[in-house]
């Protein structure tokens, strides 16, 4: 056993027993959002979605589309009941099953706190490549995503530049994000390079993709492309409403569940007409609109209980989990960043989402921060420290080493305590335990400081696996061929 | 006349059904529409801007009002004579080409109604030429541009360029809005103004129309 664990409400363990819904209330849920798609119905900008849909016996008036609910039934049972996702070298890595909980940044923030001046800026590919290379780096960062928008290439290609940043920067499973099938293709193309073939990323994917559809009840020809798209090629897709509660979902939480679940289910039913058993992860994640400053905001108890529901949700569906964590609305990685950050981190492990992304947004999600990416990866080392639970059996209930101190004794100097510690208590790497003296001794520093040290010292000595010459040679050359496209 | 008061009371609490009655009253009492307008309804609303600014009202109860406000309206709208001009200006808005958001456009939207403006909300994804097409055919004062993505702020200028080429461009204001958008896009690609909220966006139409 390790101290920390990737695994919430384990069988031996049942220390963390996390769950804000009970099942009756997730059917209540479920029922709602096949009533919305029975009743209401989605908007499809889609023609090839639409003749699926029309094949599979939904009422199809134009482009609104109403969904019988034996339809929905029939997909969330096709629908594999897990994922795995591998590293760069096909290595499995990420089981998106049971309660297994897994953490990365999140996509296109258009600002990035630069790391060296500190100073808020336009993001640019290096910044693609820095957080590569620190999620490469950092214990508790599962998987990769860019954490920006980059604006100093070809706009339209920010996508296929990023990702070309981060494959040959970290050896960590990616999802990626697009704006079109074009880029999308792209992107599969230079995956399959490293893989080998594309047969070979299929068999060992190391990438899911995302796409969003524009809830309520709308779906972008881009969405469903690429939902399509990645359906037919059997490699996962995240398929998931970005939902503002009181903006373009109800205010109320099971309001927001119901058209979320409803939309995302549009995208189940969609990936499995297309390919039966195709893999696919969803949820119904949101947040409200502050009501004062009109903003989306992420730090809000309402945002990650938003969040924790749709987990319960999933499980209950039995499909593979996305959430969100590790994002605050501060402007800098501080006490407010810190807080937001720690509340969403344990929660969202607590319940056992599977791929939990955003770690390192600031400012409400339009800047991305390597700090507050860093001090997040201490958080979510003490968070799976916790989610680990307390081992009960003979070695760990220690009667016979109490027996052998008796009364007065002490444990220091035991051979159990010896033996156990290691397994039993987490060490914080930024987190300041030492004595006031050594503290201002070693020069007064913050949290803030630390962070901000550790970030430059992984910039500047981690040096991530890098990819064979010719296969980085065929990645840039995609590159080219897309610049050349669009030229 | 104290029930202005009243009515300017019930904009300000965002109730409907007491604004279509006090309205009535007030018309039956002899009040001309000039005055329930501008003593009534306009001056309900002039409690609710500066109680949002100050943190003191929340953005649903500010579209009650707002929504009170449109229903009094409606009674005595069609009793103006043309020569109480009402309408404080015309904004012509949308998101555009290329983006899809527009909670924060709609937002704008409301908030301008609630101000008197006249608005035509062009919706989503907006090519430059319905923009071109829009001022020909309303002749607005202001024109709105919202954008949410870094890729479509580029459509903010192809839109601007395609005024110019239009011709038109002279006859409007241009002002744009949307998370990444900043002051200082604004003057590099020449718009009259930029704005990073709605009530913000309202006083700067107010402003530029002057
Ligand atoms: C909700 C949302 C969505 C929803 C939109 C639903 C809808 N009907 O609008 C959905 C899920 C559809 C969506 C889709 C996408 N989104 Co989005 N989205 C957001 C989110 C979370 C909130 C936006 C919002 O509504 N805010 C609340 C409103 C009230 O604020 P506002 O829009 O800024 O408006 C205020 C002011 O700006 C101003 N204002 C607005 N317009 C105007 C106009 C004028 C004239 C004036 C004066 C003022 C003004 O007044 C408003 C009120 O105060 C933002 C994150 C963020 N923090 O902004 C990302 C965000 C904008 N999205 C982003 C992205 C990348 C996308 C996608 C490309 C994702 C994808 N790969 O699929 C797609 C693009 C689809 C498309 N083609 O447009 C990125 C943009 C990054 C970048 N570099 O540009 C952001 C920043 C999130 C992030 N960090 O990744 N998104």
């Amino acid at each position: 056993m390790s101290t920390q664990s990737i695994e919430s409400n384990s069988e031996g363990n049942q220390t963390v027993q996390f769950k804000v819904l009970s099942d009756g209330q997730c059917e209540k849920i479920l029922n709602a959002a096949l009533e919305i798609l029975e009743r209401t119905g989605v908007n499809v900008h889609s023609e090839e979605a639409i003749s699926l849909l029309k094949a599979a016996n939904c009422d199809v008036d134009g482009i609104r589309v109403r969904v019988p609910s034996c339809l929905i039934q029939k997909a969330i049972n096709t629908a594999p009941s897990r994922v795995v996702l591998c590293d760069r070298n096909g290595n499995r890595k990420l089981f998106l099953e049971g309660n297994n909980s897994y953490f990365g940044p999140g996509p296109t923030c258009p600002n990035f706190i630069d790391p060296k001046t500190g100073e808020r800026r336009g993001a640019i590919k290096q910044d693609a490549v820095d957080t590569a290379i620190v999620s490469n780096a950092l214990p508790n960062i599962d998987f990769v995503m860019s954490l920006c928008m980059i604006s100093d290439h070809t706009p339209e290609l920010a996508d296929v530049h990023e990702f070309h940043a981060m494959l040959k920067n970290t050896t960590k499973p990616l999802v990626g994000w697009t704006f079109d099938v074009t880029g999308l293709q792209d992107i599969v193309d230079m995956c399959s390079a490293v893989a080998g073939s594309l047969e070979e990323l299929q068999r060992n994917p190391f990438v899911a993709m995302y796409s969003e559809p524009t809830t309520p009840l709308s779906h972008s020809k881009d969405a469903i492309d690429k939902l399509l798209f990645l359906s037919e090629k059997n490699l996962p897709v995240v398929y998931t409403p970005g939902m503002i509660l009181g903006g373009t979902a109800p205010v109320t939480i099971a309001g927001a569940l119901a058209v979320g679940v409803a939309d995302n289910l549009i995208g189940l039913l969609l990936s499995q007409l297309k390919r039966e058993g195709a893999p696919f992860i969803g949820a119904a994640p949101g947040g409200p609109l502050d009501m004062k400053t009109m903003q989306h905001s992420y730090g809000a108890p309402e945002w990650m209980l938003q969040h924790a529901a749709s987990t319960d949700v999933y499980h209950y569906l039995n499909i593979p989990i996305w959430s969100a964590a590790g994002a605050t609305d501060s402007k800098v990685v501080d006490q407010q960043s810190a807080l937001e950050s720690a509340l969403q981190i344990a929660i969202s492990a607590f319940g056992g989402a599977h791929l939990i992304h955003d770690v390192g947004f600031t400012d409400l999600g339009m800047t991305g921060s390597l700090a507050q990416l860093v001090m997040c990866d201490e958080i979510i080392g003490m968070v799976r420290r916790f989610i680990n639970g307390v081992d009960i059996d003979e070695a760990h209930l220690a009667v016979d080493v109490i027996d052998q101190q008796g009364p007065g004794g002490q444990f220091m100097c035991a051979e159990h305590t010896f033996k156990h510690f290691k397994n039993e208590l987490w060490s914080p790497t930024l987190l300041d335990r030492q004595s006031y003296g050594d503290w201002k001794n070693q020069g007064e520093k913050t949290m803030g400081a630390r962070v901000t040290e550790k970030v430059q010292k992984i910039l500047d000595e981690h040096k991530p696996e890098p990819l064979a010459e010719d296969v980085a040679k065929k990645l840039d050359e995609i590159v080219e061929r897309a610049q050349q496209r669009v030229r | 006349m104290a029930d202005f008061n009243k009515l300017a009371d019930a904009i300000f609490k965002g109730d409907v059904a007491e604004v279509v009655a006090t309205t009535k009253v007030l018309l039956n009492d002899g009040a001309t529409p000039l005055e329930i307008v501008n003593d009534g309804l306009l001056a309900g609303m002039n409690i609710v801007g500066p109680k949002f600014k100050a943190g003191e009202m929340f953005v649903p109860e500010v579209m009650m009002s707002a929504r009170a406000l449109g229903e009094g309206m409606r009674i005595v709208k069609p009793m103006l004579s043309a020569s109480d001009a009402v309408s404080v200006g015309t904004v012509v808005i949308g998101t555009v080409a290329g983006d899809l958001h527009d909670i924060g456009k709609n937002l704008v939207v409301m908030i301008l109604k609630s101000g008197g403006f006249n608005v035509i909300d062009l919706g989503i994804d907006v090519p430059p030429e319905k923009f071109v097409e829009a001022v020909k055919e309303h002749n607005p004062q202001v024109v709105g541009m919202s954008a949410l993505l870094t890729t479509t702020m580029a459509a903010m200028k192809q839109t601007l360029d395609a005024m110019t080429e239009a011709g038109v461009r002279e006859q409007v204001k241009v002002i744009i809005g949307g998370a990444p958008v900043t002051q200082k896009y604004a003057d590099e690609i020449g718009a009259n103004g930029y704005a990073s909220d709605a009530i913000l966006a309202k006083e700067l139409c107010a402003e530029l129309i002057g």
